[in-house]
């Protein structure tokens, strides 16, 4: 069997987080290393204690081996994510986040709680957003149809959440209009 | 190629005993994403072959196909189109009055036994740009402007996804 029955659905989060550790990230280096050609690319040099920017699958390797400070970006403080969370409550749509923030948060959480102030806090309010957005995603089955149903500003997890289901729900309607289309014809 | 070459290089680089801690460090990263890759590249293969088997029937007789599959792909798909043929003779086809025991036959009301690509199946597409309208299934039009996520069936998207206007997520 060249593919076990649950991969072929869709992709799962482990896979999402891989691809989303590909992302650049800027880290505080603990450690020299000359500029080093990988085959996604170029990275370095590494001296300390200049920022410098690397892949997050890299980063994650240096902090594990405490060889760097990863700088947390720029949406993933306290402020910005409640500044989010209130739009998300308050408005009907879903509110402008990075499309892999779900993930990125994850991995760079995990690995370097110590980097951010206030981890707990951020743990939290990313519960929070992530609730309100779910709860938004499952509104949307009520306006799903046959053709179409425009999404904007989804995230990589959130898609793939709802994927299983909205499209085992799309293609019941689909079939729904191709079967009572003849009826029409036909008198 | 580039996966195993580096692989080589590595081998090579940690047996020497000159090399620095710098330089173990380095090809310990180096490492981490030769491994990475080789996830990535397997994932993707395996992916292809169970598409293959999938469609093995439909492949084999859609000549467009061909050009997109390699070598080994092709060979595949013809050798595990033949084994089901085969085993589908054996086992029912035969056994059937002589008019039931094509594969191909379009009989009502009836699934295909060939399995073909299903394009009506909705997909999540993203626009990579603004896009040209597109007719939807209801009849009317469908723009995205850049960065519009959608969930619409596939035939709908599909020419824009050849034209890399669009992209699936």
């Amino acid at each position: 069997m060249a593919l076990p029955t649950p991969l072929r659905a869709s992709v799962t989060p482990a896979e999402l987080e891989l691809i989303a550790s590909e992302q650049l990230v800027e880290i505080v280096p603990l450690v020299a290393m000359e500029r080093t050609a990988f085959i996604s690319g170029a990275y370095g040099p590494l001296r300390p204690p200049t920022k410098c920017k690397v892949p997050i699958w890299m980063a994650t390797n240096l902090k594990l081996k405490k060889k760097c400070r990863v700088v947390p970006p720029d949406w993933l403080n306290v402020e910005f994510l409640e500044g989010r969370l209130t739009q998300e409550t308050s408005e009907a749509g879903f509110s402008e986040m990075p499309f892999r923030f779900a993930e990125v948060a994850k991995v760079l959480l995990d690995v370097a709680p110590d980097d951010f102030p206030n981890p707990d806090k951020i743990r939290s309010l990313l519960k929070d957003i992530r609730e309100a957005r779910q709860a938004k995603s499952r509104e949307g089955l009520s306006k799903l149809d046959h053709s179409e149903l425009s999404l904007p500003n989804l995230c990589s997890m959130e898609i793939n959440e709802i994927r299983p289901f909205f499209i085992r729900a799309m293609g019941v309607l689909t079939d729904l209009v191709k079967e009572a289309q003849p009826q029409q014809d036909a008198p | 190629m580039c996966a195993s070459s580096q692989s080589d290089d590595v081998q090579l680089l940690r047996a020497d005993p000159d090399s620095s801690e710098e330089e173990h460090f380095r090809i310990m990263l180096v490492q981490t994403e030769i491994e990475r890759v080789k996830f990535v590249i397997r994932s993707y293969t395996r992916t292809r072959l169970y598409k293959i088997e999938k469609y093995a029937r439909y492949i084999v007789s859609t000549p467009e196909l061909h050009e997109k599959l390699s070598k080994a792909e092709l060979d595949h798909a013809q050798r595990y189109a033949r084994l089901v043929e085969y085993h589908f003779n054996q086992t029912v086809l035969q056994s059937l009055p002589s008019e039931q025991r094509s594969l191909d036959d379009n009989a009502h009301f009836m699934p295909s036994m060939v399995t073909q690509p299903d394009k009506l199946r909705p997909v999540f597409v993203h626009a990579r740009q603004a896009c040209p309208p597109v007719r939807l299934p209801d009849g009317s039009a469908l723009t995205m402007p850049k960065g519009q996520i959608s969930l619409t069936p596939y035939y709908v998207v599909e020419q824009l996804l050849l034209r890399n206007e669009v992209e699936l997520v």
